[in-house]
């Protein structure tokens, strides 16, 4: 296995982990699988942009220089979450878990219709950052030094996430709330804090992948919250639903296996990867249908 | 003033009653046993109290301030803490941090450390365990546990719903001889759900008998214990 694959692999599967992570968090506490994930990717993409229907992209909070621009979209991911939680999930919260889903699922589709509105549904080249795509020396490989940024932010990020959860107040009742909401609010933790915290969490790792995605790729378009956010769903069920640790494993496994699949597949199948991907999750889920690491809170309780 | 007065509360699910126009009121420091057979309403009473449970209609209050409407946090706040049926403790987290759930709600945090301390204290098993994630620990361990985790929020009043519950005889004497122990020291309202009359009355108190989401008998635990005022609550014609 070459140098390069190693970190095609790795770039792939960090974004994927972040992706999948944005959902488990959410699910961890509410028990709700949120399918406007992608369009909170999306509508991070989006607000680099100035609204306009014109096929040309003309930078606004994406001409910032990247130590403002990075927060600006980060926060603008999170609030972008926390609104959806106070106007659509809040309400809903005493809903059955369909109900909810079926709020999520109303939720991407009116945020991507606002982007069509907003927007138009071409795709539009935006150039952002693209002197990082300048390939370095590793070795005998060349990589791309932004997947070597991507590299880095994503375990960065991770291990934050990690501290944050362990070794604070509302991680440990996020936690807490994770396996068993009930007792932790018979203990006096917020239900409102909590969840809300898990939402701007949310938010902000799928502008992380928002940011991502445009440099990675140099477009912005509708639809692109979609595909990734698929891989996700599908890396937390795999992981284990509602398992943190599960859905990174997993999403990291998926990322992996696609980039070692584009590399080892013969030319001809290659179009197919996807298809060889998810007959992969179908054995995985056949021998291990509660997921990788099935969490505690997913468990029936007695 | 009453420290926790019930009033004419009903719970239903669906069309199922659970509990009908039931009514009490208890004093502070009171210990308070409530028995009577399976589906008497017992953890519906006390999940309606700590709001975890939404009543029908009724009135709940303590120290005259109305409860009803209220979430669960907000009544933990305010300093009810509830042991629940089956334990519910965090099994993933470690013993310390299930310990410290409960204590975000307080506002003496100087004070969390010397409670943690006197938990370890009285349960130097907790302490041996602390980093351990508590699912590892026994049942009897798990009901300590606990117990602690609910005394960690600082309560006034306390809720135990079957301490004995899957747990060996000599260990439920332990668990009762702590929660008495706790109890004096504190000044604590303690409220426990017992299916055992005996026990209740070996430990002493007021016991409360419910059937059918109703209150048959109340009075003294030793008394029950001795009449046949409990034949009557399981096997006698329904209220």
């Amino acid at each position: 296995m070459s140098i390069q694959l190693l970190f095609d692999a790795l770039a792939l599967g960090g974004i994927y982990a972040i992706a999948a992570l944005g959902i488990a968090l959410i699910f961890g506490v509410m028990k709700l699988v949120n399918f406007a994930h992608g369009q909170f990717i999306a509508c991070a993409v989006f607000a680099l942009i100035i609204p306009s229907t014109d096929a040309v992209a003309v930078m606004g909070l994406g001409r910032l220089p990247a130590l403002i621009l990075i927060p600006a979209v980060l926060a603008v991911g999170a609030l972008l979450a926390l609104a959806a939680e106070a106007l659509v999930f809040r309400p809903l919260r005493n809903a059955s878990p369909v109900a909810l889903m079926v709020g999520s699922f109303a939720l991407g589709v009116a945020l991507q219709n606002l982007l069509l509105v907003l927007y138009g549904g071409r795709p539009k080249a935006v150039s952002l950052w693209a002197d990082l795509g300048a390939p370095i020396a590793l070795g005998p490989a060349q990589v791309p030094l932004l997947q070597l940024i991507v590299i880095v932010a994503v375990g960065a990020i991770l291990l934050a996430l990690a501290l944050m959860l362990k070794h604070t107040r509302i991680g440990l009742e996020m936690r807490a709330a994770a396996e068993d909401f009930g007792m932790a609010r018979l203990l006096g933790v917020r239900a409102n804090r909590v969840i809300s915290g898990a939402f701007a969490l949310s938010g902000a790792l799928a502008a992380v992948v928002a940011l991502v995605l445009v440099a990675q790729t140099g477009v912005a378009d509708v639809r692109m919250g979609g595909q990734i956010m698929l891989v996700a769903f599908i890396a937390t069920v795999v992981g284990g639903m509602g398992s943190l640790a599960g859905a990174v494993a997993a999403g990291l496994a998926l990322g992996a296996a696609s980039a070692l699949l584009q590399a080892g597949l013969p030319p001809e199948a290659r179009p197919f990867r996807d298809a060889f991907l998810y007959a992969l999750v179908i054995f995985v889920l056949l021998f291990r249908p509660q997921g990788l690491f099935a969490s505690a809170g997913a468990k029936p309780r007695v | 003033m009453a420290k926790i007065g019930v009033f004419d509360l009903s719970v239903r699910y669906g069309k199922l009653t659970a509990l009908s126009d039931l009514s009490f009121t208890m004093p502070e420091g009171e210990r308070l046993f409530i028995s009577g057979p399976n589906g008497a309403g017992k953890s519906s009473l006390l999940g309606a109290i700590s709001g975890a449970v939404r009543a029908a209609h009724g009135r709940i209050e303590m120290d005259g301030e109305i409860l009803s409407g209220l979430g669960p946090e907000q009544i933990a706040r305010r300093g009810l803490s509830m042991v629940p049926e089956g334990r519910r403790i965090f099994a993933s987290l470690s013993v310390r941090e299930n310990l410290m759930v409960g204590t975000g709600l307080r506002r003496d945090e100087s004070a969390v450390a010397d409670d943690l301390e006197a938990v370890f204290t009285a349960f130097p098993i907790l302490r041996e365990r602390a980093n351990a994630p508590a699912g590892a620990l026994s049942g009897g361990q798990q009901q300590m546990l606990a117990i602690s985790r609910a005394l960690m929020t600082n309560p006034k009043v306390m809720m135990v719903d079957e301490p004995s519950l899957g747990l060996a005889p000599k260990v439920v004497d332990e668990v009762y001889d702590r929660l008495c122990e706790l109890q004096k020291l504190r000044g604590l309202t303690l409220v426990i759900v017992e299916q055992s009359s005996a026990r209740a009355a070996r430990v002493g108190g007021r016991m409360l008998l419910m059937r059918g989401g109703r209150i048959v008998a109340d009075g003294d635990a030793a008394e029950f214990a001795a009449g046949d005022l409990l034949t009557e609550a399981y096997f006698g014609d329904p209220a």
